[in-house]
């Protein structure tokens, strides 16, 4: 078996050269982008692919010309709460789902599945209606709110398959001890389910920080935007400073190369895992 | 434990979803339907909602910018979901061989689908530039005049498609994990038999993989009808809607022009179109998916 195969290993020099030529394909333009935010004005129209001097300053002129600190609050102010929000509606609804053999529940189950499959835009409409009636619009609260009601199946979903892998005994000796469902759910089922609950925050996460519909809808003045929403308007609102629009597009994808880099296990088997549910 | 009074408790567990998908899911669905029906202007209040019939769906069945948008929307799923699949494969059959860095690869192919699609339309506007732009400067040194991409309606398009195959690190993923689904003897036994890398792909790996084709394939007929964000930003649907995507239009008839019985109605087609190519891609997959052994009941 120690014999070298020349035809192998011509086969996988093949391979690790178009690997490199594909990375180069994704890595170009983003080490571009970075190149152009260090540029001045004036090599932007130029040909190099880097510039002379790094112009750091780029970056401060950036986050003073658009308002990016304020949008940044604005975007934590929409986060914080809708990832709490997320994660417990999805925990607890998960619980409920898992342990419990109330009438209805197959049925509801199904219902919670088939709402992953209905398109955003149906509902769209008359959510954003239901909120202008009520005078909500032009404030956090639309963006926020839904979070409270469980309103992503995927992440039930996730949980719930967690914790029907946990071993009934667990909460039945917690019940013979005392402890009601509500303490067998905060005490054990929730610290317990701590591995989904984490993916379930990291969607969340990357779903606030990318939304670009929902604010775009329901945020109509600027000292309310959000960082995705802000960005984009900041390419129409000012005379374009291409250099200092790069410096924000990499501010902006910054956080989420970060939490791709810490966590990647969680984005690889959740894309698996979603596909496993739909497909 | 398990009488059914304390299993009744679950209600109360499933409570917060439960009322969310009343107040937003059931409920809105049936406001939608509603209004689809109907002629309402937003700024009045309720009582002037007006049944109108099928007024609505009449008007968008002569709706011009309607078709030009399920044009756009079609041409971008037909020439992207295949195109998008291929490649996909492609890397992931390379990034599958077992050999040292392929990890790293893996997070390289991976990280343009974290990046948020704002950030990555900005960064594709100045790369399509046509004057200062990397791209035409590159084609530039094959002595290749470039055209000005996004403002160009016959490129524009094509350019968001460009653009999408960038982003392909999600399907690949996908495909990842259905290729380390194939099991390891049926090569060996292929291996015995004598076939060669190429006959091994098409008798052992595609028949193995088309569960995730199939996946792949009802996702991107979806993922056509709802891309917005890049359209939006980019191009906001031109030049001359050459990049009116359905979605952008729906978007356009509700927060533009605030017809919200018009744009309504166009939500029902989208959500009727997207059941019909799902419902499609589902019945015809008996001929050409393979599951493996049960797996299609878990």
């Amino acid at each position: 078996m120690q014999k070298i195969q020349p035809r192998f290993n011509l086969s996988q020099l093949i391979a690790l050269l178009l690997l490199l030529g594909g990375s180069a394909i994704v890595l170009v333009p983003l080490l571009w982008t970075i190149s152009t935010s260090l540029k001045t004005p004036a090599e932007v129209f130029g040909s190099a692919f880097w510039p002379t001097k790094w112009q750091w300053s780029n970056y401060a002129d950036a986050v003073t010309a658009i308002p990016f600190f304020k949008f940044l609050g604005n975007t934590l102010i929409i986060l914080i709460p809708v990832m709490i929000g997320t994660v417990f509606t999805s925990a607890i609804s998960a619980y409920g789902f898992a342990r419990f053999n109330f009438r209805g529940k197959r049925t509801l189950f199904l219902v919670l599945l088939a709402t992953m499959m209905l398109p955003s835009q149906v509902t769209l409409i008359p959510t954003f209606l239901l909120f202008k009636q009520v005078g909500l619009t032009n404030s956090f609260l639309p963006l926020v709110l839904p979070a409270f009601f469980g309103q992503n199946a995927f992440n039930i979903f996730l949980v719930r398959q967690f914790m029907r892998g946990i071993p009934r005994e667990l909460d039945e000796s917690a019940y013979v001890d005392g402890a009601n469902r509500w303490q067998i759910f905060t005490r054990i089922m929730m610290p317990l389910s701590k591995a989904p609950l984490v993916a379930v925050s990291i969607f969340t996460f990357m779903g606030v920080w990318n939304d670009f519909q929902g604010p775009l809808i329901y945020l109509n003045s600027n000292e309310k935007y959000t960082l995705a929403l802000g960005l984009s308007m900041f390419k129409g609102l000012y005379n374009v400073e291409w250099n200092m629009l790069m410096a924000a597009t990499i501010l902006i994808m910054l956080p989420a190369l970060i939490l791709f880099f810490i966590a990647q296990k969680y984005f690889i088997e959740g894309i698996s895992i979603s596909s496993a549910v739909k497909g | 434990m398990n009488n059914t009074k304390s299993e009744r408790a679950g209600y109360w567990f499933i409570l917060p979803w439960l009322l969310g998908l009343v107040i937003f899911t059931l409920g809105p669905m049936i406001f939608s339907l509603i209004l689809s029906f109907s002629k309402w202007d937003v700024i009045t209040g309720v009582e002037s909602i007006q049944f109108v019939g099928l007024d609505n769906f009449k008007a968008i069945f002569h709706d011009e910018l309607f078709y030009q948008s399920l044009k756009v929307t079609f041409i971008f799923a037909l020439v992207s979901v295949p195109l998008f699949q291929v490649a996909s494969i492609l890397i992931a059959l390379l990034l599958n061989m077992r050999s040292r860095g392929m990890k790293f690869f893996r997070l390289i192919f991976f990280m343009p689908s974290v990046i948020p699609a704002v950030a990555t339309s900005m960064m594709w506007v100045m790369i399509f530039n046509p004057e200062y732009g990397i791209l035409n400067k590159a084609l530039a040194w094959f002595g290749i005049q470039g055209p000005a991409w996004l403002q160009d309606p016959s490129y524009a398009l094509g350019a968001l498609i460009v653009m999408g195959l960038w982003g392909v690190g999600n399907t690949i993923i996908i495909y990842l994990s259905g290729l380390q689904g194939v099991p390891e003897d049926l090569y060996e036994a292929g291996q015995l038999d004598g076939a060669g890398p190429l006959r091994k792909f098409f008798s052992i790996t595609l028949p193995m993989i088309t569960p995730t084709v199939f996946f792949n394939l009802i996702m991107g007929i979806i993922g056509g009808f709802q891309y917005f964000t890049q359209a939006f930003v980019m191009t906001n649907g031109g030049p001359l809607n050459s990049t009116l995507f359905y979605n952008l239009y729906l978007y356009n008839k509700a927060f533009m022009e605030f017809d919200m019985g018009y744009a309504s109605a166009l939500s029902w087609i989208l959500f009727l179109i997207i059941m019909i190519f799902t419902l499609l891609v589902i019945r015809s997959s008996s001929f050409w998916v393979h599951y493996q052994g049960d797996d299609q009941n878990d």
